[in-house]
């Protein structure tokens, strides 16, 4: 539990907070600019892309095989910007987790892991894992939305409070999911290719 | 309403792509046509209407080494609801050792329908697939019942793309990292060697795939709009 404690605080030196997941790029559009707004993109980002980042985070804590889940895990990611945010994230997550729980089986991912597969490896409870990858996938992204739209942080964190993340890691225990986020996709390519200042490198 | 058709084509000693096995089973008609070549044509024509709640279609579709195959649509789907609200289901397997083009029209997600619609596909080292799906969320101000479709293709084994999309969450389908309020979604996947770059729009990208093979993708709010990007493919 303290793991997926320390893994899911802001504090940790794993470099997430220069991820956005497709915040950045829907609040340049205006798509995301207030807390209703705010509210929606989180809620389909926790049904789509968190609930399949969870599904992996637990078959990985199951003990399933990291190469083939890897694997499987690129089919269910077609966007390359979003495969390289998930390994960006995941390279930095093992970075900081080698010095705090070095492990044979921490030492068995593939280069540049994508990141749910670090978290399953480190929080070998199922349901701990998917629970600290779902939070992970809205929490990133609402932080984000303070730095980038000046939102009250006190509404924001309403919201994150308010989302269904337990349900969403309870269901992402029963089968590997496969959900597409074809929105959320088009957002990443789309901001790999935006020109100018970004604060963030998904 | 339960089917299931099967359609094998093979390449003969001339260099001909030839169907050696046809079976259909009403709704799923098949009809090839007469002319001969390298590419067999067939198209796929539902001749009852369906899928309706209750029914189950399959197709099976196997084309030998070197053998060419399009499979196209002839009109639109409408996924619509059976009288006491049961599920609709719907599945086509791709064995490919040679080429497959497998072109639907549109399909149309009625208010209330409840379908689940699968694609598998397996393709041997060289095989090339293309499949395009293009889905409508409801007719003309008409909300969608609810859909899941998902899309699993796998070479020698590998996953080489697996996706399943669902519609008919309002919530999920009008947020902006769901389906961003748009009415049309369309996907193309091309599995072959062809290297192609990335490439995008403020909603469309094409883009190549970890293990090989490029994916477009277009939302839009009518089916011209977002054929035309994945025609561009």
């Amino acid at each position: 539990m303290l793991t997926a404690l320390i893994l899911a605080d802001s504090r940790f030196p794993g470099g997430g907070h220069v991820h956005s997941g497709g915040l950045e790029e829907a609040a340049a559009r205006g798509l995301v600019h207030d807390e209703p707004s705010l509210r929606a993109f989180l809620h389909g980002r926790l049904l789509g892309a968190g609930l399949l980042a969870a599904g992996f985070a637990a078959a990985a804590a199951r003990g399933e095989d990291l190469a083939v889940l890897d694997a499987e895990l690129d089919a269910r990611t077609p966007s390359p910007a979003q495969r390289a945010a998930s390994r960006a994230q995941g390279r930095g997550m093992l970075r900081a987790a080698r010095r705090a729980w070095p492990s044979a089986r921490l030492d068995a991912l593939p280069r540049d892991p994508h990141q749910p597969l670090v978290i399953g490896v480190l929080v070998d409870d199922a349901f701990e894992a998917a629970l600290t990858c779902a939070y992970l996938a809205v929490s990133g992204p609402a932080s984000a939305a303070v730095r980038l739209l000046g939102l009250d942080p006190f509404g924001v964190n309403a919201i994150v409070a308010s989302l269904a993340v337990e349900d969403v890691a309870s269901r992402a225990c029963e089968e590997l999911p496969a959900l597409g986020s074809p929105a959320l996709d088009l957002l990443a390519e789309a901001h790999v290719r935006r020109e100018g200042v970004r604060l963030f490198g998904s | 309403m339960k089917a299931s058709a099967r359609l094998v084509v093979t390449l003969d000693s001339h260099g001909n792509s030839v169907v050696r096995v046809l079976r259909s089973m009403t709704p799923l008609t098949l009809v090839p046509h007469r002319r001969v070549g390298p590419l067999a044509l067939v198209h796929l024509v539902s001749s009852v209407t369906a899928p309706l709640g209750g029914d189950s279609l399959s197709l099976t579709v196997e084309v030998g080494p070197g053998a060419s195959l399009e499979l196209r649509g002839v009109a639109a789907t409408l996924l619509l609801p059976g009288s006491s609200g049961e599920e609709s289901s719907s599945s086509v397997r791709f064995l490919v050792e040679g080429s497959v083009r497998y072109l639907p029209e549109p399909t149309v997600v009625t208010n209330r329908a409840n379908h689940t619609s699968v694609v598998e596909a397996e393709l041997d080292g060289h095989a090339q697939l293309r499949t395009r799906e293009v889905l409508v969320l409801g007719r003309a101000g008409e909300k969608p019942g609810t859909l899941s479709s998902s899309v699993r293709a796998t070479r020698c084994g590998k996953p080489l793309l697996h996706q399943q999309l669902v519609v008919g969450d309002p919530s999920v389908d009008a947020s902006s990292a769901g389906l961003a309020g748009r009415r049309v979604v369309g996907t193309e996947v091309v599995l072959d060697s062809v290297e192609r770059g990335t490439d995008g729009g403020e909603w469309w990208s094409v883009v190549p795939l970890a293990a090989g093979g490029s994916l477009a993708t277009a939302l839009g709010d009518d089916v011209v709009t977002v054929t035309r990007v994945l025609d561009a493919i």
